[in-house]
């Protein structure tokens, strides 16, 4: 075999090599590399915390929209501050089970008593009533069933907190105008 | 023009024809045949360098199927500018990491959105379960580079709460979505 037949075999065998080597990105340029924060994180040997359950499932479930502090957008109710007021009353109480989030959110009776309780002491601690007892998964299991409208029924907590003086004015709990967009 | 006579191509085609019947046999189309198909299905055995199995170290390469999420078993920690990036597991849309932002940064004249969804991600270099917050950068049109579908607990849209196809721009300044970035909120234990 001729050497001019013997170099244009291995032209094309090298073709195919490159073709055959699928994603393969030889302009894989170092600084792209060095800003990705998991390269960052594999040099610096840090170490990420791992989360107890409670704040995985609140994680899982809403801090999408309720914020890993507790309070986000305009439109979202605040926990911070402000949610520990509604265990104040049975009927706030009621209230935080049979909201629909909460009430048909596809955790376990378990894990919805553990994130609550869990929010409870994270984000308002200083609401709680001094008595506060957890909330356990039988509590929630038999609570979770009712449904609510869940505006009136707020309103209507939001005046027996009132008129039971376990918050200052229904300001407190209030909830701004949604803006349009 | 007359079929007799022959044309410059003409001659050159039957030379080339002359020639390759006298070079190359049936066997040797074959064997030839048989040596590219093999080569060419042999040649990703080669011990090269490629992004996917960089960080794990050599030697220490596992089967493919070694996750339960098919997503992880595909992924990779260092280049989010491709969609099989470990933490794009669940999102759906332009990636930030494509349009002058970061995996977990938006690009100048973006604002983050103060809501997202979160899901969980395989990291495949340690195997460990990580909540990833899925935050959409809004206020200039959409990017357009990156298109990734990672729909790992993904939900129709009925269930908006856990639904990527959703705009996520609520309570930015602005509804225009611009990409979507994919910031690491914690290990799951």
């Amino acid at each position: 075999m001729s050497a001019r037949w013997r170099a244009r075999r291995a032209g094309s065998l090298l073709a195919c090599c490159a073709l055959s080597l699928p994603g393969y990105a030889p302009a894989q340029s170092a600084l792209a590399v060095s800003n990705v924060p998991d390269v960052i994180t594999r040099r610096s040997g840090l170490r990420v915390a791992p989360m107890s359950r409670a704040a995985q499932i609140y994680a899982g479930n809403c801090q999408g929209c309720h914020g890993d502090l507790g309070s986000s957008a305009r439109e979202i109710p605040p926990l911070a501050g402000r949610v520990g007021y509604f265990a104040r009353l049975p009927a706030g109480r009621r209230y935080l089970v049979q909201v629909p989030n909460v009430a048909l959110n596809a955790s376990s009776d378990e894990d919805i008593a553990a994130v609550l309780n869990w929010v409870l002491m994270t984000y308002s601690r200083a609401q709680l009533p001094a008595d506060f007892t957890p909330y356990t998964a039988a509590e929630v299991s038999q609570l979770r069933r009712a449904r609510i409208d869940v505006v009136a029924e707020r309103a209507r907590v939001v005046r027996e907190l009132v008129s039971a003086r376990q918050i200052p004015s229904a300001e407190a709990l209030a909830l701004p105008q949604i803006a349009l967009y | 023009m007359n079929p007799g006579s022959t044309t410059r191509l003409d001659r050159w085609f039957e030379g080339l024809s002359r020639t390759a019947a006298r070079r190359t046999s049936r066997r040797s189309f074959l064997a030839r045949c048989g040596l590219w198909l093999f080569a060419s299905s042999a040649l990703p055995l080669l011990p090269v360098a490629r992004p996917i199995d960089a960080a794990e170290p050599p030697g220490k390469r596992k089967p493919a199927a070694k996750f339960a999420s098919e997503f992880a078993n595909h992924a990779q920690t260092h280049d989010p500018t491709r969609c099989n990036y470990w933490r794009y597991c669940a999102s759906d849309g332009y990636m930030c990491a494509c349009c002058g932002g970061g995996p977990n940064t938006c690009p100048p004249g973006t604002v983050p959105a103060p809501t997202s969804w979160v899901g969980t991600c395989i990291n495949p270099e340690d195997g460990k379960t990580y909540l990833i917050a899925y935050r959409d950068c809004c206020g200039q049109d959409s990017c357009g580079r990156c298109p990734c579908l990672g729909q790992e607990g993904d939900m129709p849209s009925y269930r908006p709460q856990v639904n990527s196809d959703i705009v996520w721009c609520f309570g930015a300044s602005s509804m225009v979505y611009h990409c979507s970035s994919a910031g690491l909120v914690g290990l799951a234990e």
